[in-house]
């Protein structure tokens, strides 16, 4: 597209003229979500996007970013990559090219954020992973990818030391095991209870559209195990903690399926799902974070008219650490001197997770992979709620993170 | 032996569902000569409107099934008169091609309309009997008893009613019909109602038993062929046997062989059954 | 024929535009767009051949798209093949794959043969998601290889690095192939026999026409180029997943080929470009694309059975006023 040179020209004097009139070097500095807005990954992927908007609206209110002499207000982009592999790297093809953005957020969904991070080590560009929970995604170790969400089999293995501690020996899986990360968090889980002296006697799996799970149900009952453990999606998850009662499976029941209670109860009653154990990342417990957390469920309730998701706030992180970087940096220009700052950032203050600190206090280790808290967390009488921390070594699972480095 | 019995129940209430879904389908294939593929999503449409039927206006799911299978059965005939009669006489292929659009466009419209999350019907029937260790949800026997008086309905309007003699004469020959003087046009819209109601009613009773989503409906269709072709096109027992014996088998399989590939073992079995034994288990010719 | 030579004039200028294009466009993410589009015609030439010449809808085209794309991806990164190597190998393999398939199913017709085709892809689509140890299932293969360096007359050609403008090219020369291959049997003794396949199978047969050979035939070779396609497009994308090959993907492919025009060889380009701008032009939300989509098809096949491309150049004759050249294809409103 050519511009008509004169045009141009006046422009530029203009914009010149009239440079010493706006207010003293104030920016714009352009941020791109990408996330699954519409689709089956949207109950992940849009309460992130509300959340980096949250999160820009604060930055902006309490002046901008302030990178050397140069002032930056936020503006925020989002563009749906519908959790399709083949959407995502346009999406974000046109993030970067058309739009000309340097720092992307968001990113829910592992098959589409997986796809982006394949070519994202020659992009100059910054890539910070929300709640994709694929290990890959920081196992690879690209210098400008960085993760808030820890992957599964972090939690997993803490999982595993739990239900052994609970003293269950014969523990039968259903999952979704078709999916990696879940299939990780099993494995890790699997090498704990070994450890204890258990065994996993089953492993079945459904997919995410399926609905029916009595088969499968039927044969672990068969196997008489001590205590089943559910990993997958929430929907169809919740149809086998209602099964399982109705083929008189009454043992208990572990999972690791992260749904809200509103998803639970569209299928199961709450009396059905009493004594249902989660075992997963703490993510937004109000009671076992600090006073961030609480202030940013009421923010997100005034402003959004609905309670945030437990994961939304890896994406408000996102745009913190990008924040402080920037201002670490000294430059939002220079993509590759704001991923150096980010790699060595201590955990924000303005952080609603909690993170577990890595070397030097930085909240992302040598991967580019954070840490949060993992949790034991209960149904009971209607309601999640947080029984106690899984203990988690973050020091040695980022060791073993990068030692399956290929 | 518990385990074996408990999957064959287990399988019937999926597999009665399943029956549903291609009798819909036989009546209009067998009669009309069009392999219908948009039924499974206006089965899923059925179900979404039951359900707002029964959210916004507190009614039980029978009454709620009931109001929204004449709209299923008015959506069919418009559907018949508007997509299908214009290529009637055309090759065969362009109906099932209109079939493939329509099914894009009901998927997207249930999407606009209905949203993407999942949605179930809840029903007062949660209780669970226990029968020697064989356990019976009563969920499962009220759809089992629903799908078998809606086929037994639906076959004594074909056998023993004057319309059903029409659309039993167009199926066996139109050209003779025709001259028999039997309205081929009128016989076309009563068919894709019945076909249209018994789909909403599967709809309905999916939506009460398991959950409507994207996606569901298209896997329901082609399920349906798969009993269609299992059981013979055209032929009513064969819907019938079909339907129970994919129910059973899929359970069987997902208990005995692999969970994972469940869904393997219907589309193998229509592989199968297409090219060892084309006319199916009960087909004619 | 003078068809032929018209036709070849706007190939020769279409090529020379699709040339000039990444010029015009600086844009990388307008080269990307097309570099797909250029894949896509390579799977819409192919599906044409066997629905548009011999007139069997197949929904397959995808599964046979993702076969393709692993064994490719599989061979590269497990065996250290090189990538131009897989470029001929997967096809192959995709086609073999075809025979084993299409033998026994195309003893059937009609809808059946579709729905047969329809089982297929689902069930190629199931394992491929199921068996993890062996495709990665949902959570996929990361870095995918492009393909090595080449030295073409003195000048290198690399594939790595931010440029995409050397993959547009290999997309493009594929994409020329396929079409010349295509318009080689649409004009050979076979093209013509699959044409009257078309018209009325049995009276083919009964002119003592084998028609399972050409059927296979078609098959076959629609697969090899699906096969191509997913080829291309697991070392561009870098990343493979089996989502891009269900059932969704086959019907927008039949999609394609019946809104450009089955049965010609410039309706499957103006469809496969159609289906890969048309989201980005039409920026909806899901549910009214997909709306959108079935209206499209349901009016194509009832108003516009031959497709845009004839209807175009009808339109072009009768703006002529010349004398309308018979075409080969005689209307018998088949979609």
């Amino acid at each position: 597209m050519k511009l008509k040179t004169p045009l141009t020209l006046a422009a530029l004097a203009l914009s010149a003229a009239l440079m010493p009139l706006a207010h003293a070097a104030d920016e714009v500095l352009v941020i791109g979500v990408n996330d699954a807005l519409t689709g089956g990954g949207a109950v992940y992927g849009l309460p992130q996007a509300n959340a980096v908007q949250m999160a820009a609206d604060e930055i902006n209110a309490t002046g901008g970013i302030k990178a050397g002499s140069t002032n930056y207000k936020l503006k925020v982009i989002t563009s749906d990559d519908k959790a399709n592999p083949t959407e995502a790297t346009n999406s974000v093809r046109k993030l970067i090219d058309r739009d000309n953005v340097k720092y992307l957020v968001g990113f829910c969904c592992s098959g589409s954020t997986s796809a982006v991070a394949s070519f994202m080590a020659k992009e100059d560009a910054v890539m910070l992973v929300g709640n994709a929970a694929e290990r890959t995604i920081t196992a690879q170790g690209i210098p400008n990818v960085f993760r808030t969400r820890p992957p599964a089999d972090f939690t997993g293995s803490a999982a595993g030391t739990f239900v052994a501690q609970k003293g269950a020996r014969n523990v039968a899986v259903i999952g979704a095991l078709e999916v990696g990360f879940y299939t990780q968090y099993v494995d890790a889980f699997e090498k704990e209870l070994n450890k204890a002296g258990g065994k996993i006697v089953a492993r079945e799996a459904f997919g995410l559209r399926d609905r029916d799970m009595t088969p499968q149900l039927t044969k672990i009952r068969g196997l008489k195990p001590d205590a089943i453990l559910v990993v997958g999606y929430v929907e169809p998850a919740a149809f086998v903690y209602r099964q399982a009662l109705e083929l008189g499976l009454n043992v208990p029941r572990y999972g690791f399926t992260s749904g809200s209670e509103e998803q639970f109860l569209k299928v199961v009653t709450s009396a059905q799902m009493e004594g249902v154990w989660d075992l997963r990342p703490t993510e937004l417990t109000i009671e076992a974070l600090g006073p961030q957390a609480k202030a940013y469920d009421a923010n997100y309730r005034k402003k959004f008219n609905q309670s945030p998701t437990p994961s939304s706030p890896y994406a408000y992180d996102q745009v913190y650490v990008l924040k402080n970087a920037i201002e670490r940096a000294g430059s939002a220009k220079d993509a590759k001197k704001v991923a150096d700052a980010v790699r060595t950032l201590p955990i924000p203050k303005e952080a609603v997770m909690k993170y577990m600190p890595n070397d030097g206090g930085a909240i992302f280790d040598q991967n580019g992979q954070a840490y949060t808290s993992n949790g034991a967390f209960q149904w009971q009488k209607g309601k999640w709620v947080f029984v106690s921390e899984l203990p988690s070594d973050n020091k040695a699972y980022s060791q073993f993170l990068r030692s399956i480095r290929k | 032996m518990n385990e074996l019995l408990q999957q064959i129940f287990n399988g019937l209430a999926i597999g009665s569902v399943y029956t549903l879904v291609a009798l819909g389908l036989t009546v209009v294939f067998g009669i009309l000569g069009i392999a219908h593929f948009a039924h499974g999503s206006l089965a899923m449409f059925g179900g979404y409107l039951t359900f707002v039927f029964s959210t916004t206006m507190g009614l039980p799911l029978f009454a709620s099934m009931a109001l929204a299978m004449p709209v299923g059965a008015v959506l069919g005939m418009l559907i018949e008169r508007l997509a299908y009669r214009p290529v009637r006489d055309a090759p065969h292929i362009n109906a099932f091609i209109i079939a493939l659009g329509l099914t894009m466009m009901l998927e997207g419209g249930n999407l606009l309309l209905f949203g993407a999350d999942q949605v179930i019907i809840q029903t007062p029937y949660q209780k669970v009997f226990d029968l020697g260790g064989i356990f019976v949800a009563q969920l499962r026997m009220v759809v089992i008893v629903t799908s078998v008086t809606l086929v037994a309905i639906v076959t004594l309007l074909l056998l023993k009613t004057k319309t059903g003699k029409s659309v039993r004469a167009v199926a066996q020959n139109r050209h003779a019909a025709v001259l028999m003087g039997v309205n081929v046009n009128l016989v076309s819209s009563v068919v894709f109602a019945i076909s249209s109601a018994l789909g909403v009613a599967a709809g309905a009773l999916i939506g009460a038993l398991l959950a409507l989503a994207p996606g569901v409906g298209e896997s329901f269709a082609v399920k349906g062929f798969a009993v269609l072709i299992l059981g013979g096109l055209g032929s009513l027992p064969g819907a019938i046997l079909g339907g129970l014996v994919l129910g059973v088998s899929e359970s069987l399989a997902a208990g005995f062989l692999s969970s994972a590939y469940k869904d393997v073992i219907s589309f193998l079995i229509m592989i199968l059954v297409l090219l060892v034994m084309p006319q199916g288990l009960m087909g004619k010719k | 024929m003078r068809i032929f030579n018209k036709s070849l004039l706007f190939s020769v200028a279409a090529v020379a535009g699709a040339l000039a294009l990444p010029h015009a466009f600086k844009s990388p993410y307008y080269i990307h767009l097309m570099t797909l589009a250029l894949i896509w015609i390579v799977l819409a030439q192919g599906q044409n051949l066997t629905q548009g010449f011999v007139g069997y809808v197949s929904i397959a085209q995808a599964g046979f798209m993702g076969i393709g794309a692993y064994i490719s991806t599989l061979l590269t990164m497990n065996y250290g093949i090189s990538v131009w190597t897989t470029l001929v190998i997967a096809p192959l393999l995709t086609g073999v794959m075809a025979v084993v398939a299409g033998y026994p199913s195309l003893r059937v017709k009609g809808h059946y043969f579709s729905i047969v085709t329809l089982a297929y892809n689902m069930v190629i689509f199931i394992v491929l998601m199921t068996f993890r140890a062996l495709t990665g299932g949902e959570a996929g293969i990361p870095d995918v290889p492009r393909p090595s360096e080449l030295t073409l007359f003195g000048h290198v050609f690399s594939f790595e690095g931010r440029s995409n403008l050397n993959y547009y090219a290999l997309a493009l020369s594929v994409a020329v192939l396929a079409t010349v291959f295509c318009a080689l049997v649409l004009h050979s003794r076979a093209g013509r026999v699959m044409l009257a396949i078309r018209q009325n199978e049995d009276l083919a047969e009964a002119m003592g026409v084998i028609t399972s050979r050409y059927k296979l035939f078609a098959f076959v070779m629609s697969s090899i180029l699906a096969g191509l396609a997913g080829t291309l497009y697991a070392h561009y994308i870098g990343f493979l997943n089996p989502e891009p090959f269900g059932v969704d993907q086959s019907l927008n492919i039949i999609l394609a080929v019946i809104l450009g025009g089955s049965g010609t060889l410039t309706g499957p380009i103006v469809g496969a470009v159609s289906v890969t701008f048309l989201p980005e032009i039409l920026r909806f939300a899901d549910s009214f694309r997909l709306i959108t989509y079935g209206l499209i098809l349901v009016v194509a096949t009832i108003f516009l059975p031959k497709g845009l491309v004839p209807l175009v150049a009808s339109l072009w004759r009768w703006l002529r006023a010349s004398q309308p050249i018979a075409s080969h294809n005689k209307p018998t409103g088949k979609a």
